[in-house]
């Protein structure tokens, strides 16, 4: 095994674990017996993400008439499914937000990529009535979260990977799993076994390149993957690896969707994803969008 | 000053300090304008072909489709002293991913519409850079017309 491989291995084990409660929490939403109760059980139990998620449940885009105190009073008053997106994101925003140099990301832009694919991969769960949208949003959060860990290999080998991509016609997962020895895909199934996530979550950060290797097809991998194919279409946060991604018709067909069935549900995330932003922006300086300036005449952007 | 234009967003501008810059174009379009004689500048960052596939989106976000975002686009120009017959198009964008059926086309479909519209409004792209697999960065010097373009690690002048 060479050194790199070696290294790269005990960067999975020593990666700094998402907190216990978000764990529960993911194990809690994959059992369909798990009633509200039990969830806010499990959310309140952290009470650090607690307070930030009721003070963004309370911030101004919700434009709520009275202060929301509690976790349930927040799951009457927004929907659990809202609820459980905000815990989410606040529990993967910190370890998503960082700069990823190798893959070209700016502070930031890993998060914005992670939080699109989760509304894409809700909004899609939902159209092929999958079911478990929240358990889905989760996966889309987490897909690239090898990302974190192969970042420093990936920007080594940088120019290796690009030629292998450009000279063999790989894809960009691919090129990594040549030149690496392993592919953000694999290190981040690597991971999400380390932290014992659900297997859907596992198997769609495995395969949410290339879900046609799964046999038979899993329809919750599908959809991760699908939503990845949107949000790289639609540019949102964008890296080095473009898209340099496989497109498969297997998996739009055998789920039974059509191209404006895509469309549809990039559009609506795009408007989604602005909300998020709305939301978090308040609380701090993630912000992506500077204000106009006096040049500017007319700005259209809502 | 750097002004950002977004996914489904417009600027225009005639500060001559003002930059317009839109980043990570995938299989979006983006539309530079500019008038050379009254120095106004433009940028579009489109979507997706069609208004059709949403009217209601359309109307509150004329910028997210081709058909609704290039005329809104021209029209704000206008406002600003352009002139249809100086102005200046350059276009980037309308990547796809790696695609051997075709079936996720949004880029070219992008792209055609824009070929259409322009055809339509007797409008010539003065220069372009579409397809592919890359992301694109496009920035736009309303002073003095300077468009480049950034991909693959590399800046060019469009």
């Amino acid at each position: 095994m060479s050194t790199a491989i070696r290294d790269i291995l005990q960067r999975v084990g020593s990666l700094p674990p998402l907190p216990d409660t978000a764990i529960r929490l993911m194990n809690v939403i994959n059992d369909p017996r798990s009633t509200v109760d039990e969830i806010v059980e499990v959310i309140r139990y952290d009470q650090a993400v607690t307070a930030e998620v009721l003070k963004l449940c309370n911030s101004a885009y919700f434009g709520m008439t009275r202060t929301i105190t509690s976790l349930s009073e927040a799951m009457v008053c927004l929907g659990t499914v809202k609820v459980l997106q905000l815990v989410m994101s606040v529990h993967t925003s910190a370890l998503l937000s960082k700069a990823q140099i190798g893959y070209g990301l700016a502070p930031g832009m890993l998060w914005r990529h992670s939080v699109a694919v989760a509304l894409a991969a809700s909004a899609t769960a939902q159209r092929i009535n999958l079911g478990n949208v929240s358990l889905a949003f989760t996966a889309g959060l987490l897909h690239d979260i090898g990302k974190v860990v192969l970042n420093e290999y990936v920007a080594e080998e940088f120019l290796e990977i690009v030629r292998r991509v450009r000279e063999e016609k790989l894809a960009f997962v691919e090129a990594e799993q040549a030149v690496l020895g392993y592919s953000h895909e694999e290190i981040g199934g690597r991971i999400a076994d380390v932290w014992k996530l659900p297997q859907p979550i596992i198997q769609s950060i495995r395969h949410h390149h290339d879900p046609t290797r799964l046999v038979p097809p899993d329809p919750f991998v599908d959809t991760v993957y699908l939503a990845n194919c949107i949000c790289l279409l639609l540019g949102i946060g964008l890296g080095e690896d473009g898209l340099y991604s496989r497109a498969s018709d297997a998996v739009m067909q055998r789920n039974g969707l059509k191209e404006s069935d895509l469309e549809n549900i990039g559009a609506q995330m795009l408007l989604d994803l602005r909300k998020v932003e709305q939301i978090f922006e308040g609380q701090s300086n993630r912000s992506t969008r500077p204000t106009p300036g006096p040049g500017v005449e007319h700005t259209h952007d809502s | 000053m750097e002004h950002v234009v977004d996914i489904a967003d417009f600027k225009v501008s005639r500060d001559p300090q003002d930059q317009l810059v839109t980043y990570s174009l995938g299989s979006c379009i983006g539309v530079a304008i500019w008038d050379p004689v009254v120095r106004v500048g433009g940028m579009l960052h489109y979507m997706l072909p069609e208004s059709s596939l949403s009217p209601d989106k359309a109307r509150r976000n004329p910028a997210m489709f081709a058909d609704t975002g290039v005329p809104a686009l021209f029209r704000a120009a206008y406002e600003l002293g352009a002139s249809k017959k100086q102005i200046v198009v350059k276009v980037a964008g309308g990547s796809q991913l790696l695609d051997d059926n075709g079936t996720f086309n949004i880029g070219k479909r992008n792209y055609v519409m824009l070929r259409k519209i322009f055809w339509k409004n007797g409008i010539l792209i003065d220069n372009e850079d579409v397809g592919g697999s890359v992301s694109r960065t496009l920035r736009l010097d309303v002073g003095t017309g300077r468009l480049t373009l950034k991909a693959r690690g590399k800046e060019i002048v469009l």
